[in-house]
Formats: structure tokens, sequence, C-alpha cells
């Protein structure tokens, strides 16, 4: 219906010049097109292999603004002492596995929470679907449900949601099981949803906004680029604990 | 592209404070200065940080900054006049307020004193800057529901005359004491002057005018202030599409002096839906949707924390843009008449009690 015409990469490209911000290197925001220069990628997608200098594993949800506002409602200590996280993630196959899942809302339940995950136990079922509970070094702990089951094309299903000893915070209203859109439209051709975040980086998908707008922290502060790597391996030891988790049938201490 | 020096005027403006991180990060915009009304408005600026020197009065602020090239007029609606006077004989370009005056005779010399002076004046209409309304655009204009049939639009929020009073006085608001109608303790002056943006989205949507309206004000859920509170239109565009507006302050506020956290009793403190009816299906729109949601501090209760998108970073763009390549602004003093002429003619309905023609 509406045509997505414009490339991350241009994208990428206007925002660094409207901000005057000079990368120190090329970048290519697609694996397939990198010969030189620096490679910016969710960190999911380097699970498989160790990274080079010139790779940069980005945590774009980082960048998405539900999530910032999130972590600042319990910075803030908007809601008090927070103890028990509920997280909840559901993404096609052609473009999540279960371990980019885990690797995503493991990386959330210690960035909204503000510390590391220490133990981790899972159970998974086809391959496609499964379970953690993990626990913080201050005892917090989170169910994280994933699944690969979605129909390719369907919209992420996701819910974080905080409990509290004062307050609950959470990114979908009450008494609602699936995320909210902006627009619904009604027509012989059925139900079609838009919701649109970024006038910047209009028509990009929300993957795509949150890879540039990644990009671009990364790019105006490359040691955001070096906490990130550290962080990614990290989070890589985290999505192993989980796999191995499960095969074992026992609770995995980080 | 060098970089538009730029200055606040008054800091009165219930918007003020929505400008000061892109006029701090945009690096098209030199922020060089600012000038307070007064001493409480100059120290709640003060407290947010930022290393911009703060006046007290318009003429020390512009005598030490000559080089001042546009100013955000942050000001009362009252204020206007007096301001773009001045600004017109300094030559210096104009961000104005949703409402540059209710006064049609003053808006014509505001028309003139801008076109005279040869300066760039912007109405401030951020909801254009909004992605949300721009898709909302898109669809309407790649006509996807076919032939518009009717838009219903909201645009509710809390009062914000216990931060702003003027907003809540009708000589500042409105610009003149206009009883709302006969036999009515209330003025002219309260949420239809605080909510323009659904009179223009309907008629950049459409492409049309209004053609008749009639509007009712119910009485005020706020008993104890000067000018109305809730209010709903209704009426016709040109081309036949029928709207149903309502432009209230319909959602209860904590009286606070300086906006925070809790100063929303009902859980959203601001909304604007769309509802579209065409000939192929109906469109459903909320402007400032979906969020995050909590029940904490400082009330423990549900509330909603917003996470659209900055509207200020696309309006500063366009204006820097159209300083430096001499363009007209989207919305312009021309284009904005016929907006307000609506807005005037509500009044005028409420006061009659019954439909005016435009």
């Amino acid at each position: 219906m509406i045509k997505q015409n414009m490339n991350v990469e241009e994208a990428l490209a206007g925002l660094l010049i409207k901000y005057e911000i000079k990368p120190v290197k090329p970048f290519h925001l697609e694996k397939k097109k990198a010969t030189e220069g620096l490679v910016l990628l969710p960190g999911y997608e380097f699970i498989e292999q160790v990274t080079g200098d010139n790779e940069i594993p980005l945590l774009p949800w980082r960048l998405r603004r539900k999530f910032v506002e999130l972590k600042k409602i319990v910075d803030d200590s908007v809601i008090e002492d927070a103890c028990l996280y509920r997280f909840c993630c559901m993404g096609s196959k052609d473009k999540w596995t279960l371990a980019s899942l885990f690797y995503r809302e493991l990386d959330l339940f210690e960035f909204i929470g503000n510390s590391r995950v220490t133990a981790v136990n899972t159970i998974m079922a086809d391959n496609e679907a499964g379970s953690a509970i993990a626990t913080l070094e201050s005892g917090v702990i989170c169910s994280i449900e994933v699944s690969t089951q979605v129909p390719p094309g369907t919209v992420m299903v996701d819910r974080h949601e905080i409990i509290a000893s004062r307050g609950v915070a959470s990114d979908q209203p009450v008494d609602t099981q699936v995320p909210m859109s902006s627009i619904y439209c009604y027509t012989k051709n059925g139900e079609n949803r838009f919701t649109d975040t970024d006038f910047e980086l209009f028509d990009l998908d929300d993957l795509q906004i949150d890879q540039v707008r990644s990009a671009f922290q990364v790019l105006k502060n490359p040691d955001l680029g070096k906490q990130w790597h550290k962080q990614h391996t990290h989070l890589m030891q985290l999505v192993q604990a989980v796999f191995e988790s499960d095969k074992k049938h026992e609770k995995i201490k980080i | 592209m060098r970089p538009v020096k730029i200055a606040m005027l008054s800091l009165t403006h219930g918007h003020t404070r929505k400008y000061y991180q892109t006029l701090n990060d945009n690096p098209k915009l030199d922020w060089v200065a600012v000038y307070a009304e007064d001493e409480t408005v100059r120290k709640n600026f003060l407290a947010w940080g930022y290393n911009v020197p703060c006046y007290l009065t318009e003429k020390e602020m512009f005598e030490k900054h000559p080089d001042i090239e546009a100013v955000v007029m942050a000001s009362a609606n009252i204020k206007h006049i007096g301001q773009f006077r001045e600004c017109a004989k300094r030559g210096i370009h104009v961000l104005c307020m949703k409402i540059p005056t209710f006064d049609m005779q003053e808006y014509d010399e505001i028309i003139s004193l801008v076109k005279e002076s040869g300066i760039v004046c912007q109405v401030e209409l951020e909801m254009h800057y909004n992605p949300v309304v721009k898709r909302l655009y898109e669809l309407a204009a790649a006509n996807v529901l076919g032939k518009i049939s009717s838009i219903n639009a909201t645009n509710i929020t809390l009062s914000p005359i216990w931060a702003f009073p003027w907003q809540g006085i009708p000589e500042d608001s409105y610009g003149k004491r206009i009883k709302l109608k006969k036999g009515d303790h209330r003025f002219r002056g309260g949420a239809l002057a605080d909510h323009p943006h659904i009179f223009d989205l309907i008629r950049w949507m459409t492409g049309s005018d209004f053609d008749f309206i009639y509007a009712e004000a119910g009485p005020n859920i706020r008993k104890d202030i000067q000018v109305e509170d809730n209010l709903l239109v209704n009426g016709k565009m040109k081309n036949g599409v029928s709207f149903l507006l309502d432009p209230s302050w319909s959602r209860l506020e904590e009286r606070l002096k300086v906006p925070a956290p809790g100063w929303e009793i009902f859980p959203k403190r601001m909304e604007v839906n769309v509802t579209v009816s065409g000939e192929n299906g109906i469109m459903l729109v909320d402007c400032f949707g979906p969020n995050v949601y909590h029940n904490g501090k400082p009330n423990d209760r549900y509330t909603v924390q917003y996470t659209y998108f900055d509207e200020w970073i696309g309006l500063m763009d366009e204006f820097v843009s159209c300083i430096r390549e001499k363009k007209t602004p989207k919305i312009n003093l021309e284009w904005h008449r016929k907006t307000i002429q609506a807005m005037n003619a509500c009044y005028d309905s409420i006061s009659k009690g019954n439909v005016v023609h435009i």
C-alpha cells in the first residue's frame, strides 16, 4: 500500500550529515556489502562467530523509546524496588531464532534491571519455543517466553512488565494481550495497522529504525561500541547457558 | 549551512520547555539568549541548566545580542502583536505559538508586518511533524478509504491554567473579555483557544475549508475558572465531509505551578484521536500511542508515560530551512487564518446558540 523506499545506509548517512557527525571509517549496515570499514549489525547476527575489530555488535532495542522509558521509570524510582520482571517475545522465523530472541530479552533484562544475570533455567520445545527464568545479582527474577512460531510477515508480539514493591510498569496497557498500533485501517482488503514512531526515519520499519539509531549512537560515541562489544561477549555466554540449561535440565550459574 | 542565531521570548507559553532540547541539540541552530517575563520564569529556566544568557527585558536581550536572527515567540496570545511589531522592525524571523491572535484586524496587521519586513513567520502546529499524523495524511492522499464521508477528532487535554495562568485569563488568551453567551458567567479563551490542531488537521486531510459550524459548551468541569473548559463542535466542510470535534480540557489535573510527574489525574494527560469514515472503510488513529504505562510515583495512579517522537525536531528543521532557503512555511499566516476564523466561528455559534456559516 505504502512503498518503503529508504535504504538504511542512506538513512544513517542522512542523520550523520544533519547532526554533523563524521564517522572515523566507512560503515555498512548489511553483512553482504562489507568489504572494508565498520560493519554495524544487531549483536545476534554475530552469535555464531568471533567478532573482529571492525564488527560492531549493536544492541538496537536499547534505543527503542518504549524501553528507554521503561528504564527511566526504574532508574528514576517511579516504581520502587522492582522484584519480578515478566518478558515475552514472539517473532517469525524469517527474522528471528530462539537464540536471537533470548539474546535480545536477556540484554533488556540487564539493561532495564541495571544488573547482571547470574543464573538461568531454560526449557525448550521443538527448537521453536522456550521459556527461561533468569536471576539477577540482586535476586530479582524474570520470566522470558520466546517463540518463533509466529507466521512470517506477522509483526513481533512482545510484552515487558516490571512488578515492584511500589507500582507496576509495562509496555502494554492494562487488560490487553497484544501490542497496540497507532492506526487501524479497516477496508474491504481487511485490517491494516501502522505504527510510526520516528519522523526523521519515516518509512523504515521498527527493526531498521532501531538499527539506524543504534549505529548512529555508536558512530557518534565510539566508546559505546566498545561497551557493547563487551556486553555482546557476555550475552553470547548467557545464550550458551540458556541452551545448556535446556540440554542438561538444570539451572546454569554464570 | 550557517547556524541560525535564535532566541526565545517570554517563556510563558505551555510549549516553552519543549523547545529547549531541540534548540540545544540542533547544529543548524545557535541558541544565543532568552528573555524571561519575570523572576519566577527566569528561575524556572535556569533550573534546566542550559548555558544560555537569560534577560528580564526584551530590550536588553536585543541590545546585547544584535545578531539574533530569529525568535521562538513563547508568550501569551495577547503579547504577540507587540512582539511581532518589534521583530518586524528588527527584521527578526518568528516562530509563533499556535494562536497568533484571535482578533482578525490584528491578524491582518501581523500578515502585513511580515510581508513588508520580509521576515519568515511560521506558526507552531507541531502535529504536522508527528509521524502518525504524517502516515494519516499519506493514507488519505493514497485514497485508501475512497471518498471520505466524515472525520471525527479529539484534542483533549488537562487544563494548563495553573502552570500557565494567562490561559485562564480571557484578555490574555482571547485578547478581549467577551462573554461566552448571554447569561453565562464564563468568557472566551479557554479550552477551544488551546486546541487549534484538529481544525487545521481536517483542512489538510480534506483539502477543503469549513462551510458551517455548530458549537456548544457544556457546564464547566472546573467550577472556579473564568473560561470554558469543555465544548463540542460539529459541522460540514465545503466538500461535504462532516466532522465532529472535541477540543476540551476534559482530563483533570493536579493544580501544579510547574508541570511535573503526577500532573495528570486521568491516566492520559493528552489525546489526539481521529476516526475517518469513507466509502471503502474506516480508520482509527491515535496520534500519541502506543506508550508505556505505570502506577508508580508520585501518586501511585495508573499513568501513561508517552513515547511519541519529539515533534519539535521537524518543526525547527522546517523553520531553519525556510529562513536559509527563503521558503514559505507550510503553516504560514495566510494558511492559518482560516483555522482561526473557524475557531472564532465556534465562539460565535456558542454565543448565538445556532449554526454559523463561514
